[in-house]
């Protein structure tokens, strides 16, 4: 064993010129190969997640008006397909007539309210309370808003040709990102949206009163609604179907957004398959031709009384230490290639454009393993095939 | 080992502690229209013959069947190789018969391991058995054949001779008690070959070795009054011939 080692090394030594060529070949393979993977790991997957995790895809959409009672939101909650519910007072947004930020004096009018709770895949952190909006990115900026800040609300009403007006001050707890909600809209909490009906129906409710809690209605017409995930969206649909609840998904291609993800997993599978195959192959006829070139030294090793199983081991333990030094020279000139390609780009959402983490460093490194064992048996095989007659009149 | 054995040439040797080579019928078929055939070889300690037929008769096919590097070829009639007492065939163990200090076996193309110094290449037999080293012996094999300044070189960096004589300090090392030797001065002027021949019956006069030489130019140096195997060429009627080699025949009895 040890003596089969130090002939692999001597011999690499000894043949510089190739091993540097099956070492240069092995790189010429896999350096692209685990750049494309930090990109897939990276920037790529990074795409597909905000396109196919994008939180509107996994919107369904009431239909209609109907008269929901609690339970149907109740056991809505319960549903593990579902990644958050909630009652709405119309079919369409509810609009407030105005917002107005104090101290710019900056004024939006009819601007939709939204109504909002807890597991709202809009809201990042803590779930307004009644008083605290969220506000949707563009109307932020129209309102020159900024967290903490309180606005002016205005509802207007109309009764017997009477216009009358009610506001109030909101503190703006958060923004919604623009790639969550585009346009203008406010989110706020379930009471307060329902204060904001309650004014306009009802003549009993003064401009004065019209903030204090008021009980729960029996039926609410509409909801708000997103499934957990993108593949339960369907399922969760037919489900309410059953109900006989009619509901569309904002995304008019799920089909077609769930196929990107698994056909770019297939795509990407089927690269690193082909390229393994590849290497696999590039190895098993460079370490062939590698016994070939030293036909005589084998036939020499053999009738000096090496035995095969040594003279065997020579191949292996050189088809191990050069594809693991090789893997160890490719990650030496790809990682600082990742790291360039990262400080180079940016990406929008502030992830790693390309990414190599341990664990695939690791896996190149078994993978490699496992191709240098079973790669070297044809070069393993051609040496049983060297007779030690060879040696006698063939010059080395 | 056989340090105690007289050297003599071609004699039936007075002590027999069993012969080193016995073979009857072992050839080998190289073409459809040539086969070698040994049709009779004896060797017993300390003995020498020399093989020295024409070039392309066989001599180192000879060499290759005694040493069991070359596979026979079934003739139809029985055969009977055996060395040191071990019977060779397909299942034997190589080490068993053909370790080094058994056979020492210096081939006609000089092969030594490229990667490997000409010192480390001197020692590999022994390493490849396990076998201690005799450093007093290898000391004078590596003096007498003048390869002291060159142990640390590698195989690419010594002439053709010099390779022959680390060819031949790698066969002697460890105290062969059969020294198989393919034209091993054939690189050599003639004076110097007769001068290395020389060195190398002296060295395996020392350890004891039989000896088997395949030569053109034994008819001069050391080894010029050795016996001879005899050599015949046979026809038949098709064209094929076999190219046949016998050492003598002995009396009854003598054959171990
Ligand atoms: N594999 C083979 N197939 C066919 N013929 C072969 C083969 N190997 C050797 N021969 C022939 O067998 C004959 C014997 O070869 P060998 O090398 O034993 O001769 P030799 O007596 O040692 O010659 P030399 O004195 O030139 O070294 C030669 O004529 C050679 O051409
Ligand atoms: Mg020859």
């Amino acid at each position: 064993m040890r003596l089969a080692l130090t002939l692999s090394l001597r011999d690499l030594g000894h043949d510089w010129r190739a091993t540097f060529c099956f070492l240069a070949a092995l790189m010429g393979v896999l350096a692209p190969l685990l750049v494309l993977f930090a990109l897939k790991n990276g920037i790529i997957q990074n795409m597909v997640t905000s396109l196919v995790d994008d939180p509107s895809n996994r919107e369904l959409i009431a239909e209609g008006a109907a008269r929901y009672p609690a339970e149907f939101f109740q056991a809505l909650q319960q549903n593990p397909d579902v990644g958050f519910v909630s009652p709405s007072t119309r079919s369409i947004n509810t609009t407030v007539s105005a917002l107005r930020h104090r101290d710019a004096r900056a004024l939006e009018r009819n601007v939709s309210v939204i109504p909002t709770g807890a597991g709202d895949p809009l809201i990042a952190g803590e779930v307004p309370e009644p008083g605290a909006v969220y506000l949707s990115e563009s109307l932020a900026e129209a309102l020159s808003a900024e967290p903490g800040d309180t606005i002016e609300m205005f509802v207007d009403r109309e009764l017997s040709g009477q216009r009358e007006t009610a506001r109030r001050d909101m503190t703006v707890s958060g923004i919604v990102g623009k790639q969550l909600y585009g346009r203008d809209a406010a989110f706020l909490s379930l009471p307060d949206l329902l204060a904001v009906e309650l004014y306009r129906d009802d003549r009993a409710i003064s401009a004065d009163t019209w903030t204090e809690p008021r009980p729960a209605p029996p039926y609410y017409p509409s909801f708000r609604l997103y499934a957990r995930d993108l593949e339960v969206l369907p399922k969760l649909r037919s489900e309410l179907a059953a109900m006989g609840v009619r509901a569309r998904p904002r995304a008019q291609n799920v089909e077609l957004l769930l196929a990107l993800r698994t056909n770019l997993n297939i795509l990407f599978l089927a690269v690193a398959g082909l390229a393994c195959a590849g290497f696999w192959f590039a190895m098993a006829a460079n370490l062939r031709a590698m016994t070939e070139t030293r036909r005589v030294t084998y036939s020499l090793l053999g009738l000096l009384g090496s035995p095969l199983g040594q003279r065997r081991l020579i191949p292996l333990m050189q088809a191990v230490i050069l594809v693991q030094g090789g893997i160890a020279l490719t990650l030496l000139a790809v990682l600082p290639t990742i790291a360039g390609i990262n400080a180079y780009f940016s990406d929008p959402g502030g992830n790693a454009v390309a990414q190599l983490g341990l664990v695939h460093v690791a896996a190149t490194l078994a993978i490699g393993l496992v191709t240098s064992l079973t790669a070297s048996g044809w070069a393993l095989s051609a040496v049983g095939g060297i007779g030690m007659d060879e040696v006698l009149t063939h010059a080395a | 080992m056989n340090a105690g054995v007289a050297y003599r040439d071609g004699a039936t040797p007075v002590a027999r502690p069993g012969a080193v080579v016995r073979i009857r019928d072992l050839g080998i078929r190289l073409s459809p229209d040539y086969a070698v055939l040994i049709e009779r070889f004896d060797l017993m300690p300390g003995e020498a013959v020399v093989l020295d037929s024409g070039s392309g008769t066989g001599k180192s096919t000879v060499l290759g069947l005694i040493s069991a590097a070359i596979r026979p070829t079934p003739f139809g009639g029985e055969s009977t190789h055996v060395l040191l007492g071990v019977a060779v065939g397909p299942g034997i163990a190589r080490l068993s018969y053909a370790g080094p200090g058994q056979i020492g076996y210096v081939l006609q193309t000089n092969p030594l391991v490229p990667y490997l110094t000409v010192g480390e290449n001197i020692r590999l037999p022994s390493r490849l058995a396990g076998a201690h080293i005799d450093a007093e012996w290898q000391d004078h094999v590596i003096g007498v054949l003048g390869l002291g300044a060159l142990l640390a070189r590698r195989p690419d960096q010594v002439s053709v001779g010099q390779r022959q004589r680390a060819a031949v300090a790698r066969a002697m090392l460890a105290r062969p008690r059969l020294l198989l030797l393919d034209e091993p001065v054939s690189a050599l002027d003639p004076e110097n070959a007769d001068q290395v021949e020389g060195l190398i019956r002296h060295l395996a006069e020392d350890a004891g070795s039989a000896v088997i030489l395949a030569s053109h130019q034994a008819h001069r140096g050391a080894f010029r009054q050795t016996a001879r195997v005899a050599h015949r060429l046979e026809r038949d009627g098709e064209g094929r011939s076999r190219s046949i080699f016998a050492t003598a025949a002995r009396e009854r009895g003598q054959a171990a």
